[in-house]
This record gives structure tokens, C-alpha cells and sequence, in this order.
């Protein structure tokens, strides 16, 4: 098997909050196969974009280690792991996240030009992910002329225009009806899977685990498998 | 650069933000821009009018107070064959109401002197100069604004006498420079200027370009041994320099006031930058996530501000070009009434006051910026995200500011103790403390707010609780917009309380001062503070008044020295009126015999700071009969000029000047008459001579009137700089209301009405109003004394007293709260228009 | 002679002169053009108000040495050739021009009011030294600065001056001194005043009044010193006086004239001068005096001078070019002789620009024969206006 795209190893993780300590981590492990789907299941507050946070560079631990694609990104500087992220991750948010000041079709060349991929043959990705999400005619428009599902839909395209190795997204159908978050996850089924793209998904919506390789959950500030769903290791 | 479209679009997606910030830099960056251009202005058109008139000389031979005798200069020319020498003969006159200096020249030694020409294209016209009386030269622009044309003549006045001139012919100077320079410059053949100005028989300078080393000296030497006592030969650059140096504090004051303008612009820029990075603290928290960089998440904001400031900056320059031919105005005018005359028009931009501008504007737009790019940039990615915790981190900052306020106005306070520092000190002092009392706003803003929050709540019920709780909870924008307003309100109340006191402090002076009940001048107001004399003629015929009125007779003059000039107010005064004086120092009773036998002086109270000059000391004086020691008997208020005189009887000036001229004369009413019909006799007497017949009221309004006048530009610039922290106020609590949109729209859609939106919007920037106003009242007294007591003191040597009036802070107060109540009218306004729904849809 | 021209010319351009001088920052490159010519300046100026030499006057002297008020121009004009003991050849020329502005005297209050304006050149040539030196000086006639005293004479403008020493024989001392030149001589004179013209009016034109009293001391025995650079000459020679007092102005077609004052070794001098119209040709009112040796003087016309030049000399600074070498004869009087300066360039740079210098007299065998001074002027005047108008 080859090197895990992502690996945990004895993550802690607490946030102060007032006078209050809030351990989120005590003692977290967990690896990750390159093209495995991962979804993280859990009640709001139990940690679960805080994961996100740590895998994407955002957030640090405060003990153990996180790598990604061979990197430990506690030993990469600030402005290091924000290069990491821009050319490496793919983020999708509950909240779509579109900038609002550009229009649809800056939101996803916005990745390119961040990661110096701005070109003809980054251009051309651009249009036929905006194709393959079904907006290829709304590329003019600003995000707050579309509805919640066609911006969740940009969203994705943007996350995957640079052809990232692993897509974070948090909680990406919280936000919407059922049939358009199925749409989502479609995208999702249709554009990563054939690239061989890791997938870290988190969600509290039990409805989509079907479609994952392997299901986690954080319990007492550990990640464990949650039950049923083959491939899962403590 | 599809991330620098992100912001810039931010930019326009606010437009009303966004012209209010850029509003904020061009009001700072105009008034700076106009304050530095009137003062260059006037600094340079003096000092090329000197240099242009001046030409190429050297050095100057002048003369006492009746300037030179003609023969001296056929001595040096011809007996000591110094042939760079030409004599001069200038003044002032009155043409059409403007008052132009009259140059008299000596074509024929003119020719290694100046730099200005005139072509002719056929002789006459000198011919005309020299043969014709009353011809004279001026620019041909200078003939148009005049509508005159060559050839035509116009009456105009000086010393006293209407005659009429010719216009011979026009100026030709070689260059811009000269041109400004001349602009208000009549030349004249030297026979005409003697004539005109009465100074028939006496030259006002003699110009010399002497070789430079060994023969320099050799020429000094030879000068000086020909020199009558009384004469003395300077540098050319000495008398320019002691006219810039005399008012350079005036200058000075008005350049503090013009930064002050532009630190509240800087409060401004800082508030609206502040502002534009915690309204997008999400907006950075999406692009850092996407994995833009601190460094371009900096550099956007910086660029963003930059356009605003270059806009600003623009904006305020061509403001400021406009203001800044008004402040000219205003600038000259004071100068004109407190130094010297001088007339400057049409000044060309000065590149060096724009740059200045320019340079200024955008640099302190991106200071006040960087703090907001720090703390955009500062924080990692997901706290960004959240933004009560910014405002925690601000509040863990409010006791080092604290601190640090206190510390600067303690470092303020030492700079008042020492003198060392002179004026500049004492500015710098003061804005120590302006600053460290800013610096206590914040916390100031909490104590207050929950102080006033049972009044709120009393008043509006929960909604006022919530208003008082608004400005505490976003305190990192209310701090500093709070701050701008008290800058700008205690400034003006400091200004005024300062101005309020020196006006009051001139009017007692002059109840002291002025005792006489009519008072006779020449018309002419050429000379600025000095009047030609009168009529020798007219001075006897009122004379002959003694019975009816006891008579004065005065002169006042400038006496060149080795150390500069000094101004001699020559007085023969009864013991009556003598003991009368407003004495600071000294006992007038025994200082009566000295001075009365024109053996002792009086100084007067800036002339005592300056020279460090009391009682028992001296002063040396170039009298005509060479340098001669006056001891001082007694120091005097006068509030007349700030480099101070010296008061000496008239016998002791007749004696030591051979000065017999007089240029002012009153009188007091003897039992016999009333003060009208002394009135009457004096205006019958002086006939149909050009003089000015004035009673005591008269004059005593009048010179308030001089002094409203010479405060003018501090009204002006108070005004602006007030307009300032309104702009400022505004765009702060309008972008803090529209921050607060989704909010309103939340309170909106559980129920409140639009007027109860309007009640918690106003209320809160009511509350922030009544606070600045609050916490302005101390500074602004603070201020009035700093500058009373350091900046006026050390500035002009005055001291004057202190009138704290109630009105005067209950203005502030009220200007402080509308500001205030305005600025939030616009934000719930359009909050209580728009509706929820769409408030609620738009993302923070 | 001519210099009644020269006079009201340079006076004109005097005026001129101070006020383009004020202009220190003017751009530089204008300087020739600003140059006058003598027809233009001296074109039809109305003359209403002066007096006019139109009729024939008694002269009496030594009165008439000193000034004529009423006349618009009067000049006293001293040139003359002088020696070291080292026979080192020096010329000088020192001249006193009074212009009135104004027919009438002026009454002002102030003392600087007046209407006479003064003018005077300075030059001296140093022919060892090749080097020319030349000053010029303006002053009007008030406070001492300038006038002139009639009897005894004393013209002066601020140290330059011309003082009567001794009524008769005349004697005058004249005195000048520049940093880096000065003279100190005492003139006699040899011979008498010469009346030139008729009886003292010489007509320079056609036009009734376009004439000028004119005399001459053609011989003045010099002494005194002189000043090089730093260094001083005693000296000896014979100088030359020319009076001439006028309203007059050339003919509109005179452009200029060339002028010689010669004194022969054989005791003769001559005067001659020509007047040159526009169209290169002499005009019929040129001409001049012969005085021999005892003084008896007769009038030189026109015809019977035959003029020549033989050579020509362009001035690197004005760019005028004038003669150099002249060949005069008279076959009437035996007279065959060319005039060589002594130096070529004695080109005054003045406000009116005109050539005037030392002259050595030869034999047309080129043997020495005389020295004297010689005058040309115009030949700027027709090279600007070739190039167009002036400003």
C-alpha cells in the first residue's frame, strides 16, 4: 500500500474558552490512503471542523503531529503551509464561501492564479468543471444572484480547479435540501473518484455514509471507526 | 490579479464608505496643503519681493528712521568709486485700494544691480520717467486688473498727499518669479519716488555689490568711515532674514493647527481602514483558508488604502489649491496688520506645498492603515473568522494604552516646564498630550458607557440598555472614532478659550492704553505699522488746540541695529497719562523723571521675553549721534507687536534721533469741551489733508476689529478641522451601522420597528457624541492653557488671561452630540428602509 | 563730426542699454540684435523745442568750451596717439557726450530731477600689448554725478572728467580710471580752434537744421601717465579735440560714416569725413578741413578726395565687417597716403557699437608719415538690418 496521504499521529487539541479549557483531541491517530473516501461523523461541537482546520494547516495542534502528502506541517512555517494549502487542498464550506465581490467565474480561477496555474489549459479546466456542474452559462454572475445549491456547486468547482490531491469539505450539504446536497455529493461521485482524489468529508447527516470508504467519529477527543463501515481501523 | 479585483470591488461595492474615507484624507490633506501653501506663499513672495528689489546687491547701506541723506551715496559712488552701488528710494502708496510698494531707482547705476527689465521699444518711455513727474512703471497685467493703459494717469495716495500718476510704460521681467514678485511693485525714476513718497533730499538704502574677500573688507572699511552715525551697512540676506525670522512664530501656530487637522484626518483614515479589514474579517478568513498569504492578504489592504489615499490625496490637493489662495488671503492680511506689508497675488501653485500634501497624505494613509492590515493579517486564519474575539484582544490592550497615555502626557507636561524647548516644544508637548489623552478614550468610553447606561436605559428601556452596550461591545471602532471627535472638540475648544482670553485680555489693554480722547493719523496705511509722518504744518495748526485739549504728539519707527531692527514708539505723554499705564514691571512713579527727560525707556512685555530685559537692565539703540545706552525703568502690556518696542518720551527721541516728524496725535478733552466737539474742532483744523480723525470708541473697535481679523485664519482652521472629525464621526458610525446590518435586520425581523432600529442607531451614536463631547472638555481646557501659558508665551511673549467661558463648552458639547446624532441617521435610515429579508440573505 | 551721430545714437541706445542691462536672467543669444543702428536710432526723431544750428554763429572762446544748453547733443571728444620713453605706442580716446531729453530744463523738487543725460566713453589701445580696452559710463546730469561747467571747462561724469588747466593757450587735464585701466594727462594746445564747415556750421544733410557747430583743436601737446593693467607709463604724444553741439539727425538714407582725424609729420592735420548712403555711395555732404602748420584751415570737399580701401576686417564678436586700410588721396593738396590701425580690433562693444582707433599714417611708399584717429560706423547697423527687424 503506498504512503498515507494524510496521518494523524497523537494529535492534542484544546481551545481556551473564558476561564474554561475545552479539549477537543487528547490523543488523536489516524492515517489516511491516498483516493480513499474519509467522512467524520459527530454532533456540532464535537471537534469536527477543528479536524479540518488541522489537516488543512489552518489550525495547529498543540501536541503530536499532522502530515500531509509526506509534509509535517508543524514544521512548516506560516507562510509555508499557506503555500501548501493553495496548491494541495481543495476546500468546500457548509457556508459556500464564494467571494462575494467576484464573480463565478473569478471565484474558481481564483485558486489557479493563487497557485500560479492561471493559464490556457487552467482556463479551459475551469470552464469544464463550471460545465460539469451546470453553470457554465452563469459564469458572469455574481455568488449573490445564485441560489444556495448553485453556489454550494461553484464551491465545488473552485475546490477541484487546481486538481488538488485531497478535498476538505465541511459539512458541504448542511446547508441544503436534500435532493440538491445529492446533487453535491454526485459532483463529488463524478469529478473525484475517476481523478483518484482523497476526499475528507464531514457531515452529521448519517445518508450519504454509503457513499464512503471509511466512516470516523470523534469520541472524547479520540477518532474512532464508527460501526459498520468496513476499512475502519481504531 | 483576480485577488486584487476582490478588494477593489469591496471598494466600490461601499461607495458611501468609501467617498467618506477618501472625504477624510482630502479635508486632512487640503487644509495641510492650503495652510502650507499660504504660509510659502507669503514666506516667498516676501522674500522675492526683497530679492527681486534687492537684485544682485550685496550689502545695503541704510539709515535711521529718516533714511539717508542723497549726498552720501555721489560719496560712494564717485569719492570711493564703488561703482556696484545704487541708490533707492521706496514706500508704500494707495492705488484703487491696493497698496503697492514704489520702487525710485536710478536707471543709470542700475546695470550690474537687478534682475527685472523693461524693453523699450522706443526712448520715450524713458524719457517720460525721468522727465515727466508722477511716471511709473508697473506689469501689464497689474495695468489690466487697474484698466489702465499707457499713457493714462490715476490719483493715488501717500504720506498723506493725493497725486497723480502716469503710467509711463510696463515691466518686462525676464521670468515667472519676477513676475510674482513685481506683481504689486511700481518702479519709478528716483526723483519721481522722493517726490511722491516725500522723501525729497533722502535715499531709503543704498544697494552695493561688493567683490567678495580681501576687497570686500577693504570696501566695508571704506564705507563704513564715510557713514554718518545712524547709517549702517548690512548684508542684503540680514534684513530679509529678520523679517522671516519676526514671523516665523505666527507661522509656526499655524502649522501646528494645520497637522492638527490632519492627525484627526489620520484618526479618520485609521477608523475607515480599521473598519474596512473587520468588515471583511470573514472575507480574508474564506481567502486565507483558500491559502492566499498574510503577505497578500497585507498587501491588498494596503493597496486598497492606497487608492483611497491617492484619491484623498488628489482630492485634497486641488482643495487645497483653492482653499489655499483664501488662506493666502487671510495669511497676508494678519501679516499685513501685525509685521509688515506686503502683497501677494496671483501665487502660483507651489510644487514644494504640494508634495508636501501629496507626500503627506499618502503617507499617513497608509500609517494610519497599517495598524488594520496588521491585525487583518495578524491573527491566523480561522480566528479571523471570528471577530468577538478581536474585540477582546482590544480589550487586553486597554490598560497598556492606558499606560501609555499617561506616560505620553507626563512627557507632554515635562516639555512645558522647560523653556529650552521654545514654540516647537511646546507644540510637540501638546500633541503629547492630545495623543495620551487619546489613548485614555478607550478606557474612558467604557467607564463612561456603563456610567451612562441606567440614564440610556431610564430613557429608552432595554433598547437604550442595548445602545450603551453597543459602544462598549465594538469598542475597537468606537474607541477611535470617539477619539477623533474628542481631538477635534477640545481643539476647538482650546482655540477658542485661548482666543476668547487674548481677545478680552487686548481690550482691557486698550482701556488702559488708550486714554486720549480723539485721535489724529495720516490716512495712509502703506507703511503697515509705520505711518509717514504729517504735515508739519497741520502738526502746528493743531497745536494751537492747547486751552481746549491737552495734545499728544507720537512717531513710531523702526531703528535698524546691529542686532536687527527695533521698533521705537516715541511718545510725549503728561505724568498724568504716564502713570496710567498698563506697568507689568517697574514702578511708574519713579520711572516718571527718567523718562520723562528722555534718559530711560520703557520695554514692553514681548520685547522683555525676548531680550530677557527687566528693570535696571538697558538697551542700546543706533541714535543718530552713534550707539547709545537707555537704561529700562519699567516693563509695559502692549499687545500691539510681538517682537515688542521701546517706549521712549518725544524729547528723549528729538534729542537722539533729529527726528522732528510726528505721525500721530491725540487729544484729550479739557474741561470746557465734550469729546464731539473736540471731535468737530480737530476735523475742522486738520482740513483737507489726507488724515484719519478718530475718538477713543472708534479707534478702540477698530482695533478689536484688527485683532477679529488677525484670528480669522484660527477660525478658519478650527472650522476645518472640526469639519474633519465630523466627516470622521460619520464614516465611522456609518460603517459601524452598516456592519451592524444583519443585526438590525435580525431585531428588525424579531419585531422592532423602524423608528425603534432608529432609536438603538441613534442612541448609540448619541451616547458616543455625548462622550466625546464629555471627555473633549477636559483636553480642550488643558489645551487653552498649554497654549496661553507655553505656546503664546513662548511664541510672542504675551501673557494674557484666562476666560473659561460655559457657553463656549456647552457649544462643543452640543456640536460633539448633533455630529453624532447626524451621522446616524443615514445608517438607520436605510437600515429602517431595506428589508430584513434581504439584510438577513446578505453574507456578512 | 560724425559723432553728433554717435551721440545721439549711444545716448538713445544709453537708454536702451540700462534697461536691457537690468536683465541679468535674460536669456543670452539676443545680445547683436539688441545692437542699434545708427539710422534707426537716430531716424526722424522730432527735434521741436531744441535749437538748431541752421544759421552761422560767432564762436568765442573760451566760453564756448563749455556747454550749450538748448541743443539736444553736445560732445567733447579727446583722441589722440602717445609714447613711452621706451617708444611703446599707446591711442586713447576719451569722450564726453550730454544728451538733453527734453528741449527745456525741468523743475522738480527733487535734486535727482533732470533732463540731461550724460554718456561717456573710455578706450585705450595698447598696440605692444596688442590688447584694446574700452569702457562705458551713464549718468544723469544731477547731485554731482555728471555735468559739465562752462567757463573755466569742467565735464565731467563721476571720476571721469575733463578740466580747463590754462585759458590760453588752452590747456585742459583730463583724468579716468577703470580697475584695470587709467589715464592722467595734460593737454596744450598746439594749435588753435579750427572752425569747421562754414564758419563753425557744418550741414550733414539736405534738410534745413540737419548741421551741427563744429570745432577743432587738431593739436594737442600730451603728458602724463597711463595705466596698464598694473603697471604705469609715462607718456608722451599729440591728442585731437573735436567739439560739435546739434540737434540734427542723419538723412534718412545716411547709414553711416567713416571719419579721420590725421596728423601729418609734415605739421598739416587733416579732417575728412565720409557720410555713406544706403546704396554704398558717399554722400555730397561729406567732408572736411586741411590746417597747415600755422594754423590757416580750408575746406575739403567731396570731390576732391579720392577714398579707397584696401583691405577689410570682420569683428568676431558683432560679426560686422569693416575696413581696414584705407588709401586717401588728395592730388590737390599732395596729398597720397593710406591710414593702418594700429591694431585691427578697437571695436567698441558699447551700447551703440562702432569701430575707433589709433591710426598710423604711411606714405604710399610705406614710409611713416603721421598718426591720428579714425571712425567707422554703420557697418553693423546695415548688417542687422539685413537680417530683419530689430525688437
Amino acid at each position: 500500500m503506498a504512503e498515507p496521504i494524510v496521518e494523524l499521529r497523537g494529535v492534542g487539541k484544546s481551545f481556551h474558552e473564558g476561564d474554561r479549557e475545552r479539549v477537543v483531541f487528547r490523543d488523536a491517530s489516524l492515517s489516511i490512503d491516498p483516493g480513499s473516501w474519509v467522512f467524520l461523523f459527530g454532533r456540532s461541537g464535537s471537534g469536527k471542523s477543528t479536524l479540518l482546520n488541522l489537516v488543512s494547516g489552518i489550525d495547529l495542534p498543540d501536541r503530536g503531529e499532522v502530515m500531509v502528502d509526506g509534509a509535517s506541517l508543524s514544521r512548516l512555517s506560516e507562510r509555508e503551509r499557506t503555500l501548501f494549502r493553495r496548491n494541495h487542498i481543495g476546500f468546500v464550506f457548509q457556508f459556500y464561501n464564494l467571494i462575494p465581490t467576484l464573480t463565478v467565474d473569478e471565484n474558481v480561477l481564483l485558486p489557479l492564479e493563487l497557485s500560479g496555474m492561471l493559464t490556457p489549459a487552467g482556463r479551459r479546466r475551469a470552464a469544464e468543471l463550471l460545465d460539469a456542474v451546470g453553470l457554465a452559462d452563469r459564469g458572469r454572475a455574481f455568488p449573490d444572484r445564485l441560489s444556495g445549491g448553485e453556489q454550494q456547486r461553484v464551491a465545488v468547482a473552485r475546490a477541484l480547479v487546481h486538481a488538488p490531491k485531497l478535498v476538505l469539505a465541511d459539512e458541504p450539504t448542511g446547508n441544503l435540501d436534500a435532493e440538491t446536497g445529492h446533487q453535491v455529493l454526485d459532483l463529488f461521485q463524478r469529478l473525484l473518484r475517476p481523478a483518484g482524489t482523497t476526499l475528507v468529508l464531514v457531515t452529521h447527516s448519517g445518508e450519504v455514509a454509503s457513499l464512503a470508504d471509511r466512516v470516523l467519529s470523534i469520541k472524547d477527543g479520540v477518532l474512532v471507526d464508527a460501526a459498520g463501515v468496513p476499512g475502519a481501523k481504531a | 490579479m483576480i485577488l486584487w479585483r476582490a478588494g477593489m470591488r469591496n471598494v466600490l461595492r461601499h461607495p458611501w464608505l468609501t467617498v467618506l474615507a477618501v472625504l477624510g484624507v482630502a479635508l486632512g490633506v487640503a487644509v495641510v496643503t492650503a495652510v502650507d501653501h499660504a504660509n510659502e506663499a507669503a514666506q516667498r513672495a516676501f522674500r522675492l519681493a526683497a530679492e527681486t528689489v534687492a537684485g544682485r546687491a550685496t550689502h545695503q547701506v541704510v539709515g535711521g528712521p529718516i533714511g539717508l541723506d542723497e549726498n552720501l551715496y555721489r560719496r560712494i559712488r564717485v569719492e570711493l568709486r564703488l561703482r556696484g552701488s545704487a541708490p533707492v528710494v521706496s514706500g508704500h502708496l494707495q492705488l484703487s485700494g491696493r497698496t503697492f510698494q514704489v520702487i525710485g531707482i536710478d536707471p543709470f547705476a542700475e546695470p550690474p544691480l537687478r534682475s527685472f527689465s523693461s524693453r523699450f521699444t522706443d526712448r520715450g518711455v524713458l524719457t517720460d520717467l525721468m522727465t515727466r513727474p508722477g511716471t511709473v512703471l508697473m506689469l501689464p497685467e497689474t495695468a489690466a486688473e487697474l484698466g489702465l493703459k499707457r499713457g493714462d494717469s490715476v490719483p493715488a495716495d501717500s504720506a498723506g498727499v493725493r497725486r497723480e500718476l502716469v503710467l509711463a510704460g510696463f515691466l518686462e521681467p525676464p521670468d515667472q518669479v519676477s513676475r510674482v514678485a513685481l506683481a504689486s511693485v511700481l518702479i519709478c525714476d528716483i526723483a519721481t519716488a522722493q517726490e511722491l513718497l516725500g522723501q525729497v533730499g533722502r535715499l531709503s538704502r543704498i544697494d552695493l555689490v561688493l567683490p567678495e574677500g580681501e576687497a570686500e573688507a577693504r570696501a566695508l572699511k571704506e564705507v563704513r568711515a564715510v557713514l554718518p552715525p545712524g547709517a549702517d551697512i548690512v548684508t542684503a540676506g540680514a534684513k530679509a532674514g529678520a523679517l522671516d525670522q519676526m514671523t516665523r512664530a505666527f507661522r509656526l501656530n499655524l502649522k501646528a493647527l494645520s497637522l492638527l487637522a490632519l492627525v484627526v484626518g489620520m484618526f479618520l483614515i485609521y477608523n475607515t481602514m480599521t473598519f474596512s479589514v473587520v468588515r471583511r474579517r470573514r472575507l480574508i478568513g474564506m481567502l486565507r483558508a483558500l491559502g492566499v498569504s498574510r503577505r497578500e492578504v497585507f498587501a491588498m489592504i494596503c493597496a486598497e488604502a492606497l487608492l483611497i489615499g491617492i484619491a484623498g490625496t488628489v482630492a485634497g490637493l486641488a482643495a487645497g489649491a483653492l482653499l489655499g489662495s483664501e488662506l493666502t488671503r487671510l495669511v497676508t492680511r494678519t501679516i499685513n496688520d501685525l509685521y509688515f506689508v506686503m502683497e501677494v497675488r496671483r501665487v502660483p501653485l507651489l510644487p514644494g506645498a504640494l508634495w508636501k500634501g501629496a507626500l503627506l497624505g499618502v503617507a499617513a494613509t497608509l500609517a494610519a492603515t497599517i495598524p488594520a492590515a496588521l491585525e487583518a493579517t495578524g491573527a491566523p486564519p480561522r480566528a479571523v473568522l471570528s471577530r468577538s474575539q478581536a474585540e477582546s484582544r482590544h480589550r487586553k490592550l486597554l490598560p497598556l494604552a492606558t499606560c501609555c497615555g499617561v506616560l505620553l502626557i507626563a512627557a507632554g507636561c515635562g516639555l512645558f516646564l522647560t523653556e529650552r524647548g521654545g514654540v516647537v516644544g511646546g507644540f510637540i508637548g501638546l500633541f503629547a498630550v492630545i495623543v495620551g489623552y487619546t489613548l485614555l478614550v478607550p478606557a474612558a468610553v467604557m467607564l463612561l458607557s456603563a456610567l451612562l447606561r441606567p440614564v440610556l436605559e431610564l430613557l429608552l428601556g432595554s433598547l437604550g440598555r442595548m445602545a450603551a452596550r453597543g459602544v462598549v461591545v465594538s469598542l475597537s471602532r468606537t474607541g477611535v472614532a470617539t477619539a477623533a471627535l474628542v481631538v477635534a472638540v477640545s481643539a476647538g475648544i482650546g482655540v477658542g478659550i485661548m482666543v476668547g482670553g487674548f481677545r478680552l485680555t487686548v481690550q482691557n489693554w486698550l482701556a488702559n492704553w488708550l486714554q486720549a480722547d480723539v485721535y489724529l493719523t495720516s490716512a495712509d496705511r502703506g507703511g503697515g505699522r509705520y505711518r509717514p509722518p504729517l504735515d508739519p504744518a497741520l502738526v502746528r495748526r493743531l497745536s494751537g488746540l492747547e486751552g481746549e485739549a491737552q495734545v499728544t504728539l507720537s512717531r513710531r519707527v523702526r531703528i535698524e541695529g546691529a542686532a536687527g531692527a527695533t521698533e521705537v514708539f516715541s511718545v510725549q505723554v503728561p505724568e498724568r497719562t504716564f502713570l496710567r499705564y498698563p506697568f507689568k514691571e517697574g514702578d511708574p512713579a519713579r520711572a516718571w523723571s527718567g523718562f520723562h527727560r528722555g534718559e530711560a525707556v520703557l520695554v514692553s512685555e514681548p520685547y522683555s521675553y525676548r531680550h530677557h530685559l527687566h528693570p535696571g537692565g538697558s538697551v542700546t539703540l543706533r541714535t543718530s549721534r552713534g550707539d547709545r545706552r537707555f537704561p529700562v525703568v519699567g516693563v509695559i502690556y502692549d499687545y500691539g507687536s510681538d517682537t515688542g518696542i521701546v517706549i521712549m518720551s518725544r524729547a528723549g527721541y528729538v534729542a537722539n534721533f533729529s527726528d522732528q516728524s510726528v505721525d500721530a496725535m491725540s487729544f484729550t478733552a479739557g474741561k470746557r469741551v465734550s469729546v464731539a466737539r473736540l471731535l468737530e474742532l480737530v476735523r475742522a483744523r486738520a482740513g483737507g489733508e489726507q488724515v484719519t480723525v478718530v475718538s477713543n470708541a472708534q479707534l478702540r473697535q477698530a482695533t478689536v476689529e484688527v485683532f477679529d481679523r488677525t484670528f480669522a485664519i484660527t477660525g478658519v482652521l478650527r472650522m476645518l478641522t472640526m469639519l474633519v472629525a465630523f466627516v470622521g464621526i460619520l464614516s465611522a458610525l456609518m460603517a459601524m451601522q452598516v456592519e451592524r446590518a444583519r443585526e438590525l435586520a435580525v431585531l428588525r425581523a424579531i419585531g422592532l420597528t423602524p423608528g425603534q432600529v432608529w432609536g438603538v442607531v441613534c442612541g448609540e451614536t448619541v451616547l458616543i457624541g455625548l462622550i466625546a463631547g464629555l471627555l473633549s472638555l477636559p483636553l480642550g481646557i488643558a489645551e487653552a492653557l498649554v497654549l496661553i501659558y507655553v505656546v503664546n508665551l513662548r511664541s510672542f511673549g504675551w501673557t494674557m488671561q484666562v476666560a473659561i467661558s460655559p457657553t463656549q463648552l456647552g457649544e462643543a458639547m452640543l456640536l460633539a452630540v448633533t455630529a453624532a446624532f447626524l451621522a446616524g441617521i443615514y445608517p438607520s435610515l436605510r437600515i429602517a428602509r431595506t428589508s430584513p429579508a434581504l439584510a438577513l440573505k446578505e453574507e456578512g | 563730426m560724425r559723432r553728433i551721430l554717435i551721440s545721439a545714437a549711444a545716448a538713445a541706445c544709453a537708454v536702451l542699454l540700462m534697461w536691457y542691462s537690468w536683465s541679468a536672467l535674460r536669456p543670452s543669444g539676443g545680445t547683436r540684435q539688441e545692437t542699434l543702428s545708427v539710422a534707426q536710432t537716430l531716424g526722424g526723431s522730432a527735434a521741436a523745442g531744441y535749437l538748431r544750428a541752421d544759421k552761422p554763429r560767432r564762436f568765442s572762446f573760451p566760453a564756448d568750451h563749455g556747454p550749450h544748453p538748448g541743443f539736444r547733443n553736445e560732445w567733447w571728444y579727446f583722441t589722440g596717439n602717445l609714447q613711452a620713453a621706451d617708444g611703446r605706442r599707446f591711442g586713447y580716446q576719451l569722450t564726453f557726450f550730454k544728451t538733453a531729453l527734453t528741449p527745456a530744463a525741468v523743475s522738480r523738487g527733487s535734486a535727482w530731477g533732470t533732463n540731461e543725460v550724460y554718456m561717456a566713453h573710455f578706450a585705450v589701445t595698447d598696440v605692444a600689448g596688442e590688447k584694446y580696452r574700452f569702457a562705458e559710463r551713464f549718468s544723469r546730469a544731477a547731485l554731482g554725478l555728471a555735468g559739465a561747467g562752462g567757463t573755466p571747462l569742467a565735464v565731467r561724469l563721476e571720476d571721469w572728467s575733463a578740466q580747463q588747466t590754462s585759458p590760453r593757450p588752452w590747456g585742459v587735464r583730463l583724468s579716468a580710471a577703470e580697475p584695470d585701466f587709467a589715464l592722467d594727462f595734460n593737454l596744450a594746445s598746439i594749435k588753435p580752434e579750427i572752425l569747421n564747415g562754414a564758419g563753425g556750421l557744418s550741414r550733414k544733410g539736405a534738410t534745413p537744421g540737419n548741421a551741427s557747430y563744429y570745432y577743432s583743436i587738431p593739436r594737442m601737446a600730451t603728458t602724463g601717465t597711463l595705466r596698464i593693467g598694473k603697471e604705469r607709463f609715462t607718456v608722451k604724444g599729440l591728442s585731437w579735440l573735436d567739439r560739435e553741439w546739434s540737434t540734427s539727425a542723419l538723412e534718412p538714407d545716411q547709414v553711416g560714416w567713416d571719419w579721420f582725424a590725421l596728423q601729418l609729420d609734415d605739421g598739416r592735420d587733416l579732417m575728412f569725413y565720409q557720410l555713406r548712403r544706403r546704396d554704398g555711395s558717399s554722400d555730397p555732404f561729406s567732408g572736411g578741413t586741411l590746417i597747415a602748420a600755422d594754423g590757416r584751415a580750408r575746406a575739403v570737399t567731396r570731390d576732391e578726395v579720392q577714398l579707397e580701401v584696401v583691405s577689410w576686417w570682420e569683428s568676431p564678436v558683432s560679426g560686422a565687417r569693416y575696413p581696414s586700410t584705407w588709401r586717401l588721396r588728395i592730388p590737390s593738396q599732395g596729398i597720397a597716403l593710406e591710414v593702418v590701425p594700429r591694431l585691427a580690433d578697437q571695436e567698441l562693444l558699447t551700447a551703440f557699437r562702432y569701430w575707433e582707433g589709433a591710426v598710423e599714417v604711411r606714405g604710399l611708399d610705406g614710409s611713416p608719415s603721421g598718426s591720428g584717429y579714425l571712425e567707422m560706423t554703420g557697418y553693423l547697423g546695415a548688417a542687422a538690418e539685413n537680417k530683419g527687424p530689430l525688437r
